[in-house]
């Protein structure tokens, strides 16, 4: 199904085509709040809070593609989470949360703590970062997208986006050297490029 | 700096990220690619960033730990919203038009190439095709005799997750598979059960298998054809052959549940599995 017949729908008030909308972007959106304010309580906040101004202000948006708007006001709600003097929360044990490690079945209690230990320093490098870094990379490496479309929800430059990401990595890839058994020396990783 | 002279210039950080993500133009690519090719060091700085994005990018999608509902109050006042839009359209075009007249030649051509211009938000008829119900997906039954409404079943532990309801409800969906990954040869077998809905207030379960980063559904799981009523309790295996899934077939999937309530809101539960070669 298409975006824009979903937002032409929602536009003349159907709020099923809404539903939709927010079926198909919720686990990303969440996810974009859930690594930019670190606690799940505050992330369900943000995408709520985004899908509700989303859902009334939906009348405004003409051209623009619906994923780079709705994750816009995410952002921003992200920003104003920190402006009101909240804080980076702490994320729950993944285990008490049944997800399931890296994606994949680690039945191993140990390999399942290692993923766990692994997850647990990439949040903590991704938190040090100033929030424009942090967006930056969280829109690229969690959620997928592409430098002109994160360019579209920041509002900035090509070049302001290719380097935010960039610092970001280093300085994500600097945090993570502290620890010398991060980076093994071979690997076989489903993320290939 | 490089020690070969004849290599090109060290590409900068940016360019290096860049370049992991296939973001630079044909001839920038060219020119890191055949550095790098020669420079260690630069080998070793594009190593470190590519196994830094991996470490990110291995970070689990979480699901939402509520359902997310959008308010009523649009619903009230959205039936004037277009009227007003259209009369402040109308008006603007109207202005535009009177001032065209007081300080341009009279020429009726002018006249009417001036109003069209104007944009008329929320104009009835315009954009948005109606929304198609057929199905852009493949749909794929359950393999032989699915069971449901089963007391004895249980959600398997080893790949679950259970949302709840919109805030002040109590209703929840629950989803879990036998396994997390699959081989492209496999079969998946599914439990789903629902919890505090009566078909009054819920439609029909919808399953998907989405494939991860590409948007869109690629296959939808249909349930059992003696059809649930709620409690939704069932328990289901599909043939992943079956599902014809796009190549390459191995990857990231996420099976997601929903179902649709009478608020709006709607209950989604969303579980990643990996398919393997």
């Amino acid at each position: 199904m298409d975006d824009r017949d979903l937002v032409g729908r929602a536009r003349r008030g159907d709020p099923e085509a809404f539903t939709q909308l927010m079926m198909q972007y919720q686990v990303p959106l969440y996810n974009m709040a859930l690594r930019m304010v670190g606690r799940p309580d505050d992330a369900a906040d943000i995408a709520q809070e985004a899908f509700t101004r989303a859902w009334q202000k939906i009348r405004t948006l003409r051209d623009a593609p619906f994923k780079s708007w709705l994750f816009q006001i995410g952002a921003n709600l992200c920003y104003d989470h920190f402006r009101r003097g909240k804080r980076y929360g702490e994320m729950p044990d993944e285990e008490t949360n049944k997800v399931v490690g890296l994606g994949i079945a680690t039945p191993d209690p140990q390999e399942r703590a290692e993923a766990s230990e692994r997850n647990r320093l990439v949040r903590q490098s991704i938190e040090a970062l100033e929030p424009d870094m942090r967006l930056a990379i969280i829109l690229r490496d969690v959620n997928g997208m592409a430098y002109d479309e994160i360019a579209g929800v920041l509002r900035v430059p090509l070049g302001t986006v290719k380097s935010r990401i960039a610092r970001a990595r280093a300085q994500v890839q600097e945090h993570l050297q502290r620890y010398p058994d991060f980076f093994p020396s071979t690997r076989e990783d489903a993320h290939a490029e | 700096m490089p020690s070969e002279p004849r290599i090109p210039i060290e590409p900068t950080l940016e360019e290096l990220s860049a370049y992991l993500d296939h973001e630079l133009d044909d001839d920038a690519r060219a020119r890191v690619a055949q550095h790098v090719a020669g420079c260690a060091d630069c080998q070793a700085r594009l190593d470190g960033l590519r196994e830094t994005a991996f470490a990110i990018r291995a970070l689990p999608m979480e699901t939402p730990p509520r359902t997310f509902t959008i308010p009523a109050k649009r619903r009230e006042t959205f039936r004037w919203a277009p009227v007003a839009g259209w009369i402040g359209g109308l008006a603007a075009a109207m202005l535009i038009i009177v001032v065209s007249v007081q300080h341009l030649p009279f020429s009726p051509a002018g006249m009417s190439t001036a109003a069209p211009a104007q944009p008329v938000s929320g104009g009835l008829g315009q954009g948005g095709v109606p929304y198609a119900q057929g199905a852009p997906y493949r749909e794929v039954a359950p393999l032989g005799q699915s069971t449901q409404n089963d007391s004895s079943l249980g959600a398997f532990s080893s790949n679950s997750k259970t949302v709840a309801g919109a805030k002040g409800s109590s209703s929840s969906l629950t989803i879990s598979t036998d396994s997390a990954s699959y081989p492209a040869s496999g079969v998946i077998t599914l439990h789903v059960t629902t919890k505090g809905l009566s078909s009054a207030e819920a439609s029909s379960v919808r399953i998907f298998v989405m494939r991860d980063g590409q948007g869109g559904y690629a296959v939808r799981l249909v349930p059992p054809s003696n059809a649930p009523a709620y409690p939704f309790d069932y328990q289901a295996s599909y043939s992943i052959p079956q599902m014809q899934l796009p190549a390459p077939v191995a990857g990231k999937y996420s099976l997601q549940v929903t179902i649709d309530t009478s608020d709006h809101s709607g209950l989604v539960a969303w579980l990643p599995l990996t398919i393997t070669h």
